[in-house]
């Protein structure tokens, strides 16, 4: 990291933003020329001596003694017996593979300047150096299978305390890997859920596995995901960010937020406010018709999730399996007359 | 010598880069890009079919392919990946139920050919949202650490909603890309 930057401190250097470029470039041109007059001039009397700015020499002076360094570190890591299985290589390997990498970058930088011979030799240097590389890493592999046992006390730690946290958190959850869990209502049936948020308390949300529940949530939420719902009323005060919706079955859904994303629907009615275009994907039968709920102290909600005011948008919807100019056959809006009243929760 | 260094010199200044958005739907990517470009977030349906966008970073032009994340329209990803100098992975932090899919989708699309000379950036997205998971804890249900040797990756928290670590991605993207192309001019 702190090697990117000092590269890109020195070309900052060579070209300053605040010259002229056309100053620059006169100005690059006469040094050249200078130089090479200079140049020209030296070499009658004494045969090598260049270590100016842009010189091929001195790239070459650089890259050889970088690549003899490199070249040392690595045979002295093919001279360690393979009896000390203590000993671990990894950091040393990754030293040489970011010195290669710097060596790299040196040609890269000066590669506008170069000969295209030097530039090809230079390159197959670095690609064989990386053989060389690979093949004292892979050496060295083996023996860190043997060192395993040794290891796991200080390298797994941080995972178990993570993986401890998650069998606090969710004693059922096995598979995977999962820290914890958000926060929501999950694996309910017949129920009335009800939940108010608080102005700290805000963040995400989940509804998973309800069957015939009556959900309110009244309040702003950073963000909703809904998962696997039957014959459920969902009515939710404004989402600040997105709600994902999967897998639902004869719900009515009164929702407010900036993007709502409809998955894997069937025949349900959503009531919606919301600031972007509402998306359908694999559903069918789902209809739409414009937010209607209240609570006290919804307006105030509303405007803090600047969805104060209908944009219309509830009924442009796009249904991502019907790119037709037609209207797509999995949705409609829903006819006022078989719409439910403003609801107060 | 003098006339072509300075050919060199311009032609290196106007370095352009292929950088394709991916990752699931509601991950965030159209609202990462219209950020890091400074445009309004306020409005962003989501993408259907792709967005374009072309914009000045340091010395170098981005060509950002934002791609949409919907699940009808994955297939159409592998169409966006030839030339692609930059990868960028985007996850919702925040959407635990999904982050398998979301490994199966990332362990897919590094497999394919075309992709495997590009620099991966990860953006563990919505880290402003109370509950989301740390690019640590994303690093490791993605199993980064397990990635072929040659990939140059990185793993980065970040925003789009406040623009926080945006910046911080997208240097480590261009500074990577850049040492590569400079060897291949």
């Amino acid at each position: 990291m702190n090697n990117q930057q000092a590269l890109a401190t020195t070309d900052d250097m060579s070209t300053d933003p605040t010259l002229d470029p056309t100053i620059q470039r006169k100005h690059a041109a006469m040094i050249e020329r200078l130089s090479n007059l200079h140049q020209s001039r030296v070499s009658n009397k004494t045969d090598l001596k260049d270590s100016s700015f842009e010189s091929t020499k001195s790239f070459l002076l650089q890259f050889t003694n970088s690549k003899q360094a490199i070249e040392s570190s690595l045979t002295q890591i093919q001279q360690i017996p393979d009896a000390d299985p203590t000993l671990d290589l990894k950091p040393e390997i990754e030293k040489i593979s970011l010195s290669i990498t710097e060596l790299e970058k040196l040609i890269a930088e000066s590669s506008y300047f170069l000969p295209p011979y030097e530039v090809r030799s230079s390159l197959k240097t670095i690609s064989d150096l990386k053989q060389t590389l690979d093949s004292v890493a892979s050496k060295v592999k083996p023996r860190k299978k043997f060192s395993f046992k040794n290891k796991p006390a200080k390298k797994t730690e941080p995972t178990n305390i993570i993986t401890k946290e998650s069998i606090e958190n969710e004693p059922e959850q096995h598979s995977g890997y999962k820290v914890k869990d958000a926060p929501g209502f999950r694996s309910r049936e017949n129920e009335t859920l009800t939940k108010e948020f608080k102005g700290s308390e805000m963040g995400e949300f989940v509804l998973s596995d309800l069957t015939n529940c009556e959900v309110r949530l009244k309040g702003c939420l950073r963000t909703l995901f809904i998962n696997r719902l039957q014959n459920c009323k969902v009515y939710v005060g404004p989402v600040l960010g997105s709600i994902l919706i999967e897998e639902v079955e004869g719900c009515l859904f009164v929702v407010a937020s900036h993007q709502i994303r409809i998955h894997h629907a069937k025949e349900s009615d959503f009531y919606l406010r919301c600031r972007s275009r509402p998306i359908i994907e694999q559903s069918f039968g789902v209809r739409f018709a414009p937010y209607c709920l209240s609570y006290d102290g919804i307006e105030s909600d509303l405007k803090v999730s600047n969805l104060d005011d209908d944009t219309g948008s509830w009924a442009n919807v796009d249904d991502f399996q019907w790119l037709r100019a037609v209207q797509s056959p999995n949705w409609s809006i829903l006819p006022e007359s078989q719409r439910i009243d403003t609801l107060i929760i | 010598m003098g006339l072509l260094s300075i050919i060199r010199k311009i032609k290196r200044k106007e370095k352009e880069m292929r950088i394709l958005m991916v990752g699931l739907d509601n991950s965030g990517k159209t609202t990462i890009v219209l950020k890091i470009n400074g445009e309004d977030t306020s409005v962003i349906s989501p993408t259907l079919g792709f967005n374009i966008k072309t914009m000045t970073y340091h010395k170098y032009t981005l060509n950002i392919w934002d791609v949409g994340g919907q699940k009808t329209i994955r297939s159409y990803w592998r169409n966006y990946f030839e030339q692609t100098d930059g990868l960028v992975w985007v996850v919702d932090s925040s959407d635990l139920r999904r982050l398998n899919d979301c490994k199966f989708e990332l362990d897919n699309l590094l497999k394919e050919e075309r992709l495997s000379g590009a620099s991966l950036l990860v953006f563990a997205n919505k880290q402003d949202i109370q509950g989301a998971l740390s690019p640590e804890e994303i690093a490791k249900v993605l199993n980064l650490d397990a990635m072929d040797n040659t990939r140059h990756w990185k793993i980065v928290g970040c925003s789009a909603y406040t623009g926080e670590g945006l910046l911080e991605g997208f240097d480590w993207l261009v500074q990577d890309i850049a040492s590569r192309i400079y060897v291949l001019d």
